[in-house]
Order: C-alpha cells, then sequence, then structure tokens
C-alpha cells in the first residue's frame, strides 16, 4: 500500500482535488439524491471489490487497475468529505448572518 | 454528521472525472511500474545462486523462472522476490537444477584449443574452472560446453582444478571425472609429461581415485646423421641419463674416427629398455657408410644410407638386427656408393696411410679380436684396397714390448690375420694379402710409456 501511495502520489492528488471540488459543490447542488436501492447496491458492489482486491482474485494487469482504481477512491471519498463538511461551514455561517440582520 | 450523509448522496458525479482519471494512471503507470518492479526483483536476487533466471511482470504480479541448486536456495529465491516492495503475488516457477548421476566433467586437449565439458555444480565455479584454464595455458582457447547439474562430488573443485593444471603437459587428450572417478587418455607433450602427470595425480583430494591412466609418451627419438660434405657426425634428440649420454658420445668419437661428432642430445627419461644396448650397434652400423641417417623412434631403428662396398651393405642389413636386442626392429634401407676410380699402388699406399694416420685397428685386449669400434675404419681401408687391385698388400701387426716376445709375435700374427680375414670376406682376393706378426720387435715409440706403448701396438699396411 505505502509503495502505491508513493507511485501514484500524483494521482492520488489529482483525485483528492476532484473530491474536494464535488464536496464543495455537492452541499448547493440540486440534483436529485441516489435512491436508498442504488447506494444500497454501490455499497455491494463496493465491498465486492474491496474483496476482490483483498483476495487478490484479479491476476495481472486488472488486479492492478483495480487495485488503482480503488486506491482513487479513497482520497476522492476524502475530499468530498472535506469539501463538503467546508461549503456547509460556509453555507451556515451565511445563513446566521443572514438570519441575524 | 448527518448531512454529510445527506449530501454524499450528491457525490457521485464527481465519479466521472475519476474514473477518466483512473483512465489515465491506468495508461500511464502500468508500464513503469511493472519496469521498477522487475528492476528491484532482480537487485533482489543478485545473492542468489541461480542460473536461466527470468522475471516476467503482469501488474504487480511477478512470475520468477529460476533454476536453483539447492531447495534451502530455490525458497530463499521466491521469498525474496516476495519481499520485495510492491509485489503482490509471486509465481513460483523455480526448480531445481537436475542432479546429474554420474556426475561427468572433462577437459578435452586438442590442437587449438581445450573444451571443458560435462557438468558443474555451480555457475561461479564454472566460471573459475574456465579462467583456471585460460591462466594455465595462455594463449590456447578454451571452449566452455559445461552444463550446470547438481551431485557433484565432495572437494569436486580441487580435483579438477588439479587436472586443469595438468592439461598443458598433454599434446592431446582427454581427462574426464566421473564421479570419484578420473580417467585420462592422450599424448603427453614431451617425454617425462607422462610420468610428471601421474606423479600429480597423488594429489587428488580425498574420494578421488585414477580410474585410468592411458595417456602416452611421445615417442623416445634418437637420431644420428653423417654428413660426407661437413665431416660431422650430428646426434640429437634424447638419452636416458648422463652415464648413457657419455657412453653415446664416446662410442660414436671412436667409430667415426674422421668426422667430428657433434652433440646435440638432452637427457630425457622413458627410454625403452636396452636403449644403449640398442643404439651402440647402430652407430657402428651407420659409422659403416659413406653417408646415412639413423632413426631410433621407441623400439624402431631405420638406417638408411650408401654403404661402401656390396659386402658391407648385406653385412648391415642382415648383422644390425641380429646386434640389437630382442623386441626391437630393424628397418635398414642400404644402397652401395658408387665405386671410386682405380689408382695406381702409389696412390692406395699414399690413402692406407692417411687412413691409418688418423686412427688404428683396435682389437680386444690381448686378444685378436677385432674391436667393433673399428668396423667403419676396416671398411674405409677395404674400399682402398678395391681400387687398386693389382696391388699386393703386406698387412704387418705390431705389438708393444709388454709380455713375451714369442707371445707378442703371434698375438701381432694373428692380429694381421684378423684384418686379412676381414678384407677376404668384403670380397678382396685372399692372395692380395700376406700378413705379418713382428712382435715388439719394430717399436716406434718408447715402451717406458702408456703412450708410447699404444703407438707401438698398431697394423701397417704396405703396398708392394
Amino acid at each position: 500500500m505505502a509503495y502505491l501511495v508513493a507511485f501514484h502520489w500524483g494521482w492520488l492528488a489529482g483525485a483528492f482535488a476532484i473530491g474536494l471540488a464535488m464536496g464543495w459543490v455537492a452541499v448547493v447542488h440540486r440534483a436529485p439524491g441516489v435512491s436508498r436501492l442504488l447506494t444500497w447496491l454501490m455499497a455491494a458492489l463496493a465491498v465486492g471489490l474491496v474483496a476482490a482486491a483483498v483476495a487478490c482474485w484479479i491476476p495481472g494487469r486488472a488486479g492492478y487497475w483495480l487495485e488503482l482504481l480503488l486506491i482513487l477512491f479513497v482520497p476522492y471519498l476524502v475530499g468530498c468529505g472535506i469539501g463538503t463538511w467546508l461549503r456547509a461551514m460556509v453555507v451556515m455561517r451565511s445563513m446566521r448572518q443572514r438570519s441575524a440582520s | 454528521m448527518r448531512g454529510l450523509l445527506r449530501w454524499s448522496g450528491k457525490w457521485w458525479p464527481g465519479v466521472i472525472p475519476l474514473i477518466v482519471l483512473w483512465g489515465f494512471a491506468a495508461w500511464t503507470s502500468t508500464v513503469p511500474l511493472e519496469n521498477d518492479l522487475a528492476s528491484r526483483s532482480s537487485a533482489a536476487l543478485r545473492g542468489s545462486v541461480l542460473d536461466r533466471t527470468s522475471i516476467t511482470v503482469d501488474g504487480r504480479d511477478v512470475s520468477l523462472r529460476a533454476d536453483a541448486f539447492s531447495e534451502a536456495g530455490r525458497r530463499d529465491a521466491v521469498a525474496a522476490v516476495d519481499a520485495v516492495a510492491g509485489v503482490r503475488l509471486v509465481n513460483d516457477q523455480t526448480r531445481l537444477v537436475p542432479e546429474a548421476k554420474p556426475f561427468v566433467w572433462s577437459a578435452e586437449r586438442d590442437v587449438v584449443r581445450v573444451t571443458l565439458g560435462g557438468n558443474a555444480p555451480l555457475p561461479a565455479l564454472k566460471g573459475r574452472l574456465v579462467e583456471a584454464t585460460r591462466a594455465a595455458l595462455p594463449g590456447v582457447e578454451v571452449a566452455d560446453q559445461m552444463g550446470l547439474a547438481r551431485g557433484a562430488p565432495s572437494r569436486f573443485e580441487d580435483a579438477a582444478l588439479l587436472l586443469i593444471g595438468q592439461t598443458g603437459k598433454l599434446k592431446d587428450g582427454k581427462f574426464t571425472i566421473s564421479d570419484g572417478d578420473v580417467t585420462l587418455t592422450g599424448m603427453a607433450r614431451e617425454l617425462g609429461g607422462r610420468e610428471a602427470i601421474a606423479a600429480a595425480l597423488g594429489k587428488l583430494p580425498d574420494g578421488f581415485k585414477v580410474a585410468s591412466n592411458e595417456v602416452k609418451a611421445p615417442p623416445y627419438i634418437f637420431q644420428a646423421y653423417k654428413d660426407p660434405v661437413a665431416v660431422t657426425v650430428t646426434l640429437s634428440g634424447n638419452v636416458p641419463d648422463e652415464n648413457i649420454h657419455a657412453v653415446v658420445v664416446g662410442s660414436s668419437s671412436r667409430k667415426f674416427f674422421n668426422e667430428k661428432v657433434v652433440d646435440n642430445l638432452k637427457n630425457s627419461v622413458g627410454a625403452p629398455v636396452n636403449f644403449v644396448n640398442a643404439v651402440v650397434p647402430a652407430l657402428g652400423a651407420l659409422s659403416r657408410l659413406s653417408t646415412g641417417t639413423l632413426v631410433v623412434s621407441d623400439r624402431d631403428i631405420k638406417i638408411s644410407g650408401d654403404a661402401l662396398y656390396d659386402a658391407a651393405a648385406a653385412q648391415i642389413r642382415t648383422g644390425l638386427a641380429k646386434d640389437v636386442p630382442q623386441g626391437w626392429q630393424v628397418k635398414a634401407d642400404i644402397t652401395v656408393k658408387p665405386a671410386a676410380a682405380p689408382v695406381d699402388p702409389t696412390v692406395c699406399q699414399q690413402l692406407f696411410s692417411d687412413v691409418l694416420g688418423k686412427a688404428k685397428i683396435r682389437f680386444e685386449t690381448g686378444r685378436s679380436d677385432l674391436d667393433r669400434d673399428s668396423t667403419g675404419l676396416l671398411d674405409r681401408l677395404v674400399e682402398i684396397a678395391f681400387r687398386c687391385p693389382a696391388a699386393t698388400v703386406d698387412i704387418i701387426g705390431h705389438t708393444d714390448a709388454d709380455g713375451d716376445a714369442a707371445a707378442n709375435q703371434v698375438l701381432s700374427q694373428k692380429r694381421a690375420q684378423a684384418v686379412a680375414d676381414y678384407l677376404v670376406r668384403a670380397g678382396l682376393p685372399a692372395d692380395r694379402f700376406t700378413p705379418i706378426g713382428y712382435g715388439s720387435t719394430q717399436p716406434i715409440a718408447s715402451n717406458d710409456t702408456g703412450e708410447g706403448r699404444a703407438q707401438n701396438r698398431r697394423i701397417e699396411f704396405l703396398v708392394r
């Protein structure tokens, strides 16, 4: 894992940036959210992929590409979380200022 | 936190650029990552003893193909690659080098090269054997045809290096180690080489033994060439030791009374038995030729040249074979020198005196038997006698003053008769020769000294 992080830090930083931007936008985004069923399906797919990667079920380059995909998701999700949190803070502050005035 | 969960439902659009990013990352990083893992896996195996190592990387999975020389070495190699950071799986395709039974190694020498064949137990040792061969035989091509196999006997390296050290003594041949058995065939480069190799084999490590040693010695050559133009006899080739060297040179000096003996002989071991008993009679035969060559190769004697007259040629052809020890072969290729032009008796006398002035006819001490060393001299006298067929010759024997005068007279008479008999056997008419014995009555020097007595013991030819 440490090797993958060290080897791909540039791509991981990119994924984090995409996540940060997405999280920032998500707070004010008017698009519909993902349905509960789809969320479960996505979660099940994610668990399956992680299990396949950990158990090394997929050999060769395909296995490596799966690992790369999963490892890119980590900074993306972290970025989303941070972006959303920051934007939520900004939105909450502006709403408090507006209600105070 | 609840808000975060709620808003996370809107994070999915970002997955689209993330997938694009992933595609770029996979596109650009796969080959560099594989190359990086391959180079670091190779580095991890640098200390391992392996043959035919091949590393292929697919993603983060490494396929290791190699021949190992022990089970522990094989496991260690796989573990070393497995421990390389970034490697996910090791596809173990290693195997043990096959075990050779029997374990055979060989060094074969021919004219231009040494070929190392069979098996070596380890790659490093294989290299050391090649280097040792190059060092032992500078300038000789070394062909490495060795494979690798397990199952070498202990101390194999010491035994192989010892044999490599001996290849320089071979002209051609092959040394083989088969398990603990050492087999040697071929021809030694020089006389004594076979013995030197046999002596070196005594230092073989424990567990090795000489199964067969068929190394042959080169032919033991002795040569003599009688050159009538340079008036020399050149001796070359080998003699067994200093004593026999002295015997051969001394005998040659007596037999070749007219020629200078050029001694190019060297002392070498490996002479056939009865060497001196064969070479001395052969030199006697050569001394009877006007020009000729004697070649002794092991136990084969080959003599060729021109005899001075017909009977001498016949005597050499049949006589030499009887004179040499049993087991020796003689091949005599003798022709007869064309007869010289006849001369008148006065010239004949001068020729007799010239020849007898250079050497004396010798006899056995106190007896009338002709010494074999004088045969060449007698043949010269026969040749001269043939040139003046009209002349009659007194053959006069003299002795020194030692002993009884009557006995000396009888001895001198018998000695003169023996010389006359030799001339008659050569084909000259008996009535041309009159043997006379004067005993000690006509000394030409003092009988008080050994040198004077030696001068007084003589045979004279007087043409009438």
